[in-house]
């Protein structure tokens, strides 16, 4: 302590360490309880599924898709860097490539046997799996990525909930018309996601501050009583020119319009009044490719279907496949089980490996967006720095389960078969 | 599957991305740095093999240089000895020789001077025969008495001693 105040060079930074931290926590979710919180960002709405941002012609661009192959351009930059030009005294990107590559091949042949090259034939995937999930991790928690993004209006977002509904009433009533079925649709969209909120934009900014309570509820966005649907709803199933309808008109409207229309009650039972502001949601332009469960799934399958043809190729048809498929008659029924049971086991391993990496990245995303929340400005530095270790564990874990998986699908099971002629 | 965004579009999307991927890394860098690892893995077992087998080389020249030092010098011992007893030799040789020189020379002189001796003792007879004639001739000339003849006598030898001595 004494040290500390000797110096003025420290002084300063410990005291700007206390001020930032009491800003932040002053901006944040606890200064929110005492009137403050100005700085907390708002908690955005969070989307398991990734968004679209484009259309290639009709082919819709999901924003993590884009950062899949941003990340999968960098990464090949650097292996184009590193390849073009080998030499044998390494030198630049060669030497990272060539660290990153000779570790995998020294793992690889440790796990596969410690033979030298006994491992050689997991390398390539296995080093791919890793590079590509760490770099499409690392990525994805770029500053902007998931925070910078377009206004979904109201009417987007009714469009695209409508949709699901307006199937279960036509299921329900086929005999009703089109416009029929759109209005009922329309209803009942109201009725189930009324406290569905919304955030109120300044302009092209998603304001900062008071965070959650903030949010405003479709219905101030959208104004109607119950009262009102249910004469609507009748009137609709009745079929009598109901879009002609005062109330049904002014729904529209509203939807169209997309403002928020009155003051409301946020959950802090303050009175918020943002009439007149556009409310929508935050669609990110970029989110990190492995908080899609496209990306982990479409890595698992390619994982896991090379595992099994590794097995193929080591063992043979009858050879692999006989650890699935058994006959019940000549090696018992029980054999049979366990073997429709290794086969629900490659599955099971699939789904494990999409859902390991989706739900590590996502949470951590979630982590960083809810640190924005409660310590707003410094409270995002050391889960940046957590992510970034999560990100590459992740990726080590993903590789090296395919690693294990793979030898053991090359390993012979021949002790499983002595035995059952044993019998 | 709606729930959590699986389309089998998007799935085959991300799927066959990732596989471009791989296939674009295994061509730009994995094909490349492999085959410089073992290529490299080969160079330096060689390289390794090759400096064994000039270790062992150079092992076995080390040993055959030393035995070549080893009989040099007991080449060049033998030649040394060899030497010393050719000069030891020689040196006698010359020694005999010189004593033999010395001796042959003495007796040389040693005969000159009898030579000389002789030679000497020769002339004096001869002159004193000669003198004794002179003293002889002058005793007959004047001469009678035995008296004056042996002082006569005396004077030309003591002339002739004068005389040579002059």
């Amino acid at each position: 302590m004494g040290k500390l105040l000797s110096s003025p060079k420290l002084l300063a930074i410990a005291i700007a360490g206390i001020v930032a931290l009491l800003v932040s926590v002053a901006g944040g979710a606890l200064g929110a309880s005492f009137g403050l919180g100005q700085l907390g960002g708002p908690i955005p709405f969070i989307s398991i599924p990734a968004e679209r941002v484009a259309y290639i012609g009709s082919y819709p661009l999901l924003n993590s898709t884009i950062m899949f192959w941003f990340g999968g351009i960098i990464l090949l930059f650097v292996a184009w860097r590193a390849g073009r030009n080998v030499k044998d005294v390494p030198a630049g990107w060669q030497n990272f490539m060539e660290a990153i590559y000779e570790f995998f091949s020294g793992t690889v042949d440790g796990v596969a046997g410690g033979e030298p090259k006994s491992g050689r034939r997991f390398l390539a995937l296995v080093s791919t799996i890793f590079l590509v999930v760490v770099i499409i991790n690392w990525v994805g928690i770029l500053p902007g990525v998931g925070s910078v993004g377009r206004i979904e209006t109201v009417e987007e977002w009714v469009h695209h909930h409508i949709h699901d509904l307006e199937e279960l009433v036509h299921d329900e009533h086929p005999e009703y018309s089109d416009e029929q079925v759109h209005g009922l649709a329309l209803v009942h969209l109201l009725e189930e996601h009324g406290a569905d909120t919304f955030v109120a934009f300044h302009g092209i900014w998603v304001p900062l501050g008071n965070g959650e309570q903030k949010r405003v509820p479709l219905n101030k966005i959208v104004t109607f009583t119950s009262d009102e649907l249910h004469k609507l709803e009748d009137k609709i199933k009745v079929g009598d020119k109901f879009y002609e309808d005062a109330v049904y008109q002014r729904i529209e409207h509203d939807i169209h319009e997309g403002v928020v229309k009155e003051v409301f009650i946020g959950g802090d039972d303050n009175e918020y009044d943002f009439r007149g502001k556009t409310a929508g949601l935050l669609v990110p332009y970029l989110r990190g490719a492995s908080t899609d469960i496209n990306t982990t799934l479409g890595i698992a399958i390619v994982a896991m279907f090379t595992v099994q043809i590794w097995g193929f190729r080591a063992l043979g048809v009858r050879g692999y496949g006989g650890k699935f498929v058994v006959n019940p008659i000549k090696q018992g029924p029980i054999s049979t089980f366990v073997g429709i049971l290794e086969g629900f086991g490659e599955l099971t391993r699939t789904m494990s490996f999409t859902f390991r990496l989706f739900g590590n990245m996502f949470a951590g995303e979630i982590l960083l967006i809810a640190m924005a929340f409660l310590l707003p400005l410094i409270g995002i530095i050391p889960f940046m720095g957590l992510e970034l270790f999560v990100g590459v564990i992740q990726a080590y874990i993903f590789a090296m389960l395919t690693l294990v998986f793979g030898v053991m699908a090359v390993a012979s099971h021949g002790d499983h078969d002595s035995h059952a002629e044993d019998h | 599957m709606d729930a959590l965004g699986i389309t089998v579009q998007q799935l085959l999307t991300q799927l066959v991305s990732f596989l471009i991927l791989f296939f674009l890394l295994y061509k730009l860098a994995y094909g490349p740095i492999m085959g410089m690892l073992d290529s490299r893995a080969q160079k330096i077992k060689d390289s390794l093999e090759a400096a064994e087998t000039a270790r062992l080389e150079a092992a076995s020249s080390a040993e055959r240089v030393e035995a070549e030092i080893a009989a040099a010098r007991v080449e060049g011992q033998k030649i040394v000895a060899e030497a010393r007893d050719a000069a030891s030799k020689l040196r006698e040789q010359e020694q005999d020789r010189a004593r033999s020189d010395v001796e042959s020379m003495i007796e040389r002189a040693r005969t000159e001077i009898a030579r000389e001796k002789e030679a000497a003792v020769e002339e004096v007879r001869k002159e004193f025969a000669g003198l004794a004639i002179t003293a002889a001739e002058r005793i007959v000339e004047g001469s009678l008495d035995a008296k004056s003849h042996s002082s006569l006598i005396d004077k030309v030898l003591e002339d002739g001693i004068g005389e040579r001595k002059n």
